[in-house]
């Protein structure tokens, strides 16, 4: 199954473990991926201050053109931020012909056109629904033996639309992870939002938001989080440190990408498939003991 | 019983027409569904069902001038919660947008990241995630540059151990050039700025 994968900014350098350990992961699952040649930024959710709407949804247009004028393949963003942008932008074209007419004419500005034929994804919606989790579970070689993974969600990986999974209640990421042989435990903050992109400017209120999480995540039992999005990943991995300082708790907890967990337990080399060199907090320790 | 009722529709009206999805808050009923589920209500001085009040009230320089309208982390919750399917995320960045370009910053931070933010895409077509923190903390001048940089050095220098660090420059993307263009005239053909 052939795919475009559009990685965004981050994935080759903050969210640098989730790229590495997906390509091998999903390529065991018999995915292949092409690049949308020329690809820009999706804007993520603060270019609002610099860009009026439409201006966000040419940026965005102009990737699906790209892609469309290429190839009809689905686009996979991993990055939920990019997945929520292209996503959003492109049911609101599909939705409203007088709008898509509006995109047309900036594109034409540089000799794009776009049809609407396109569909975006995010990752987890292909494992789940196109791959699916007994083709997953197949490829399991080394089980991750019932490790007590809280699988954070986030708020942009499933939402507004609901394509793939509950925008309230979602349940793919729990699914996912037990294929691998972990166990999901239940975690109520599992959609609450850390912070997304404005973290760095609005730090002191969006830690907060992340020591919920985490204390949360740890109250449920949980050794490790997983999460499907390279900003939660960073917001939950960087400061858990200052988040210490600030309210004199204790975290160290692993944050891991789905993806990474996928890879341990396909069996392939913890660093150069997974990845786990480049977390901080550094998972080897529990995943090696959890895979005996 | 006279029944009184504060509504000044000018400030409404300069909203419907001006603001991004500013529109859309005709249908809301002041449930203050939003409101309860947002993130960070607890820091915001109006929550959004408020601010929809404000704009009906004609509360121009409370509206523009509120914390909230920049403090959304742009998580969705209140547009999946909305019994009037009001896209009320999308009326706090349009809001924002219209505020900064009116000249009010309501969070210097936030706005200073968000615009230099766009500035890159603008210039690269994609972000250089080791050049935008640089450039937020200088647009506050060179002390206040040095001091944010000092004070995400050691972040700085884990992802950087940690091959999280794209070394080189980000390059511009190809069609960088038409890519100008398209927005150019997506700001011209857009609303969001201009007072009409
Ligand atoms: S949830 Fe919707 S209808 Fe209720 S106050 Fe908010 S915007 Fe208005
Ligand atoms: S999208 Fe923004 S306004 Fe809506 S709940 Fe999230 S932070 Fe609050």
């Amino acid at each position: 199954m052939k795919y475009f994968l559009y990685w965004g900014c981050s994935l080759e350098g903050t969210g640098a473990n989730f790229l590495v350990s997906l390509k091998p992961a999903c390529a065991a699952l018999g995915m292949e991926f092409e690049e949308i040649e020329d690809w820009n930024c999706c804007g993520a959710s603060v270019s609002y201050a610099g860009a009026n709407d439409l201006a966000i949804k040419v940026l965005n247009a102009r990737n699906l053109a790209l892609a469309e004028a290429h190839a009809g393949y689905d686009i996979v963003a991993p990055c939920s931020s990019c997945y929520i942008q292209m996503v959003k932008v492109n049911h609101e074209i599909q939705e409203d012909p007088e709008l898509l007419k509006q995109v047309n004419e900036c594109l034409a500005e540089g000799g794009l056109k776009y049809k609407g034929t396109i569909k975006v994804r995010h990752i987890q919606d292909v494992l789940y629904n196109d791959i699916g989790v007994d083709r997953i579970r197949e490829r399991v070689v080394k089980p991750l033996n019932g490790l007590k993974v809280a699988g954070y969600v986030g708020c942009q990986s499933v939402r507004p639309y609901g394509e793939y999974d509950s925008v309230n209640k979602p349940v793919v990421e729990d699914r996912l992870l037990e294929a691998l042989g972990a166990e999901a435990v239940p975690f109520p903050k599992k959609i609450q939002c850390c912070g997304s992109g404005i973290f760095l400017p609005e730090i002191d209120y969006c830690m907060k938001l992340v020591k919920n999480i985490l204390e949360d995540a740890r109250k449920h039992g949980a050794q490790l989080i997983s999460t499907v999005c390279p900003m939660c990943a960073m917001n939950l991995e960087m400061y858990q440190g200052r988040i210490n300082d600030a309210y004199g708790t204790d975290f160290d907890i692993p944050i891991v990408y789905l993806t990474q967990l996928m890879a341990v337990a396909f069996g392939m080399d913890l660093k150069k498939d997974a990845a786990l060199n480049y977390n901080i907090i550094p998972p080897e320790g529990i995943l090696q003991a959890a895979i005996g | 019983m006279e029944n009184k009722v504060n509504y000044d529709p000018s400030f409404a009206e300069e909203v419907f027409r001006n603001v991004d999805a500013g529109d859309e808050i005709k249908m809301c009923m002041n449930c203050g569904v939003c409101a309860g589920s947002c993130p960070l209500r607890e820091h915001m001085d109006y929550p959004p069902r408020q601010i929809f009040g404000l704009i009906r009230a004609g509360k121009r320089e409370e509206v523009l001038n509120s914390q909230s309208i920049m403090l959304c982390t742009s998580c969705y919750t209140c547009v999946v919660k909305c019994p009037r399917a009001i896209p009320v995320m999308d009326v706090m960045h349009g809001l924002a947008h219209y505020a900064l370009k009116q000249g009010y910053v309501p969070r210097k931070d936030t706005a200073a990241f968000g615009g230099e933010f766009w500035k890159q895409v603008y210039r690269l077509g994609r972000i250089d995630e080791k050049d935008l923190p640089r450039r937020v903390f200088f647009s506050g001048g060179l002390i206040e540059g040095v001091k944010g940089m000092l004070n995400f050095m050691d972040i700085g220098i884990k992802l950087m151990l940690h091959r999280r660090m794209k070394l080189l420059p980000e390059p511009k993307i190809k069609g960088i050039q038409s890519l100008r263009k398209m927005l150019d005239k997506a700001e011209r053909l857009g609303k969001g700025g201009a007072i009409a």
